[in-house]
């Protein structure tokens, strides 16, 4: 073992140290097939359960199916693997600004097995975020194992998402983009290959062991300016239901915490209510993927109000499911609802506008999905590439363009934070590359503080402070209590010049006369952003530390903007 | 100094023995105790090569209402100002991080498994991958309530326990209290392992603490610990071997740990020691 470790140290530092791109592509090849391969396995196996089930989905004691899969899968995340239920997207982008994608080898497969048993049993939602959350940790987990640093182990991370949504869909430009454009938040030429290499290797493990190449089969499309005008109605409704589905799921979840049941009465309360549901609409049981390919094919029977109804019901469903405790990812209900929204757009323009020669409802179904998917996330280039993927729909994608710019644009106006940066964003933690709140998280209180500071002690006569005043470049004096040496407050210079003026006041005035007592101090645990918020509010450009009244050190304003821009020059550097 | 010891209570009465095992450490090193009241059964540790979760045991959430107070009382009674530690940042809602910057962190034998398993031969797993990956030094407290009169330090010569050997001085220099060295001669004679010591640039200090150093080469292992204090606290290096090392010749510290009832303080291979 010992040998293995030292040869692969040498090894690094040989042919490494000071260019790693080899070893990135490597990891990032090993990582796409780790990841690819988690991916495909709870494909089959969700298409397992799902045909095993299939024979009794008639009977009406069926409906308690979902409620019995999201009673298992909560017990499973909360007794046996002890993880926080949610679909862990956040959890990852969480990790990546924060942590240098430090993610737990548990998160590896918690997550596949408890949406195995959510989707599987008939749970509305999909095994995507799963597979993002299951990559992701293969990805940290081998950055660990090969003793990476941050930098490197955030690129697995990256590799991890995009070769387990590369092998999900088959669709590796998708799964390079969603991992740039929602997990990292950033473009950087060194983290780009191994991802895209990673993508590339997801890819080809779900082509070699599932030899289907498109997700959703169709006939050509012949999309003409009548329907680019179309787009423009549409990208408003997918919005406005992005937006509908977004609050409704944060709704459910806030309203489901708040309860005071426990987690699996939760799950079981979610799962009855998808089963109640699924009675009237079985289109909200799972993935739904087969009525998605009804309505690109064209062939969905439901008239235009039911399929309004159908919308509601799986937003309803999708937010029981994962709201109350089920596990499982939003991309597939996206799919589905935004398919839904395409559909049910594509009967109300006809119905208007009758004798106009639109497109098939197909293609509507296609752009209904990109812009729910563009307007939910906010991440357009991942809606037009995925659906160009999975559809194998080139000859759509100037409409694509269009509504999913259109979709997020929209979205964004009316709700700024997506659906997986809304609780980051809510808890403060939102911290991408190069923005401020991130540098200023990455800035350590320890490097900015400054303790070989001269300080004096409280009964020291005006006179000896003028002296020491000579012999110190500090505008600021920490005041300490003689015996204790307890902080008792600041000298600032500026604000005893009267007394300096003055020699009379030499021997008549002690320091504890005139030192400021009600000074803001900063703590050692408080963030940078609190401390900066201290100097803020009392005017100082130098803050006292401390703790349980002892004087640690001082924080200056010239200190944090040096660091500030050593961060942000190493956080937004092309390498 | 201003030493931290992270300390996660337990609002039981075997919480309390740990927690004023972890107050009375504190008084001796002139540390501030950081307490932690857990409001969820699971917390995280990043490291900088590594998270870790913690996974409580139940008893640790035992009646919340009375846990503050209680912690309170207990440091009046010992003259101990604290700090209560609140997370700022949460990985998940019910998933706190627990920042991993303290000097040193306490924790009974085991933390995720109930109280009944928790005694001598059983290291819960988890304490085991805080020791490995930790950046500060574990106090694995004793059972029941023990105070240390003296400090024992468990020196084979390697890496790690030179280690444990500076961490064994920091805490005589803070404390006051001399150390006792104890050597089973497995690698070489005195001359070897007082080579060792002596090269090391902190031996100077070293030897002003050290009040006697106890060569064994005959008998067992176990004869030694025997004649270890009952009241000293251990200071050991522990983890530095390899997983094959490991598995095949078992780890000192959980032999040692099993055999002795001591209060004991771990040192592990992330752990760097320094004599601030």
């Amino acid at each position: 073992m010992a040998f293995v470790k030292t040869s692969y140290i040498f090894l690094y530092n040989r042919l490494f140290r000071h260019d790693d791109r080899l070893l990135m592509i490597a990891a990032g090849v090993v990582t796409g097939i780790c990841s690819g391969l988690a991916a495909v396995a709870l494909r089959l196996s969700l298409e397992w359960i799902i045909e095993c089930l299939h024979p009794v989905r008639h009977y009406t004691w069926a409906i308690v199916l979902p409620g019995i899969g999201a009673v298992l899968s909560s017990l499973y995340l909360n007794k046996i693997v002890k993880e926080a239920p949610g679909h862990g997207v956040p959890e990852v982008i969480y990790a990546v600004s924060r942590y240098g994608g430090l993610l737990r080898f548990r998160s590896s497969f918690s997550r596949l097995i408890s949406s195995f048993l959510t989707i599987g049993s008939g749970g509305s939602a999909g095994p995507e975020a799963p597979v993002v959350m299951s990559g992701s940790a293969i990805g940290s987990n081998i950055a660990k194992v090969l003793g990476l640093n941050d930098r490197q182990r955030v690129t697995l991370v990256g590799c991890g998402t995009s070769g387990a949504i590369a092998a999900i869909f088959n669709a590796p430009i998708a799964g390079l983009i969603f991992a740039a454009e929602v997990i990292l938040g950033e473009w950087k030429f060194v983290n780009i290959i191994p991802i895209a290499i990673a993508a590339v290797a997801g890819a080809e493990v779900s082509q070699a062991i599932i030899p289907e190449q498109v997700l959703f089969n169709h006939e050509p499309f012949r999309l003409g300016i009548i329907d680019s005008s179309a787009c423009l109605g549409l990208a408003l409704g997918t919005a406005l239901v992005s937006v509908l589905f977004t609050k409704i799921m944060r709704q459910s979840g806030r309203f489901a915490k708040g309860t005071k049941v426990p987690v699996w009465c939760r799950a079981a309360i979610g799962g009855s209510v998808v089963g109640l549901i699924s009675m009237k609409f079985p289109v909200v049981l799972g993935e739904g993927y087969s009525y998605i390919q009804s309505m690109i094919s064209g062939t969905f029977s439901m008239g235009l109000i039911l399929t309004g109804i159908a919308v509601i019901a799986k937003v309803v469903a999708t937010s029981a499911t994962l709201g109350w405790g089920g596990s499982g990812g939003i991309f597939a209900p996206c799919l589905l609802i935004g398919s839904l929204t395409g559909t049910m757009f594509h009967q109300l323009i006809v119905s208007l506008f009758p004798e106009t020669g639109f497109a098939g409802s197909g293609a509507y179904a296609l752009l209904g999905m990109t812009g729910l998917i563009s307007g939910v996330m906010q991440a357009p280039l991942t809606g037009i590439f995925l659906i160009v993927e999975i559809t194998g729909g080139y000859e759509t994608i100037l409409p694509l363009i269009l509504v999913s710019s259109l979709s997020s644009t929209i979205t964004h106006y009316i709700e700024p934070a997506s659906f997986y940066f809304k609780e980051l964003i809510d808890r403060g933690q939102f911290l991408r590359p190069g923005t401020d709140a991130r540098i200023l998280a990455d800035l350590n209180l320890g490097e900015l503080l400054e303790t070989k500071v001269h300080t004096a002690p409280e009964n020291m006569l005006f006179r000896d402070f003028i002296e020491l005043i000579k012999i110190s470049e500090q505008n600021y004096f920490p005041i300490l209590e003689e015996d204790t040496n307890r902080f008792r407050g600041i000298i600032k210079i500026s604000a005893i010049r009267r007394y300096v003026l003055d020699p009379g006041m030499y021997d008549m005035v002690f320091i504890n006369q005139i030192m400021d007592t009600r000074i803001l101090a900063a703590s050692m645990t408080d963030d940078l952003q609190e401390v900066l918020n201290l100097m803020d509010a009392d005017a100082m450009d130098t803050i006292p530390v401390v703790e349980e009244d002892r004087f640690i050190g001082m924080i200056s304003k010239t200190k944090i903007l040096d660091l500030y821009r050593r961060e942000l020059m190493m956080q937004t550097s092309p390498h | 100094m201003d030493y931290k010891l992270l300390h996660i209570f337990r609002n039981t009465p075997f919480g309390r023995e740990t927690f004023l095992q972890s107050l009375y450490f504190c008084k001796r090193i002139k540390a501030t105790p950081v307490v932690y009241i857990p409001e969820n059964d699971k917390f995280l540790f990043y490291f900088s090569s590594d998270v870790i979760q913690v996974d409580l045991d139940h008893s640790y959430l035992t009646d919340p209402d009375t846990a503050e107070e209680h912690a309170r009382d207990l440091l009046a009674d010992e003259g101990l100002k604290s700090i209560f530690y609140r997370p700022k940042n949460f990985t998940a809602s019910t998933l706190p991080d627990i920042s991993p910057n303290f000097d040193f962190f306490c924790c009974p034998r085991s933390i995720s498994d109930l109280s009944s398993k928790i005694g001598l031969g059983y290291l819960g797993p988890k304490v085991r991958r805080i020791i490995k990956h930790a950046t500060f030094p574990v106090f694995i407290t004793s059972p029941v309530f023990k105070p240390w009169e003296s400090i024992a330090v468990f020196f084979g010569g390697s890496e790690n326990a030179v280690n444990a050997l500076k961490l064994g001085v920091k805490i005589s220099l803070a404390s006051g209290v001399p150390l006792e060295i104890y050597t089973y001669m497995e690698k070489g004679d005195q001359e070897y392992y007082k080579k060792i010591a002596e090269n090391e640039a902190f031996w100077e200090l070293a030897d002003q603490q050290i009040r006697d150093w106890h060569f064994y080469e005959q008998g067992s292992f176990d004869s030694m610990l025997y004649s270890v204090p009952h009241n000293g606290l251990i200071v050991l290096g522990a983890y530095g071997h390899g997983v094959v090392k490991e598995v095949l010749f078992g780890s000192k510290l959980e032999h040692i740990q099993s055999t002795l009832a001591n209060n004991l303080l771990v040192s592990g291979p992330k752990n760097k020691i320094s004599l601030r």
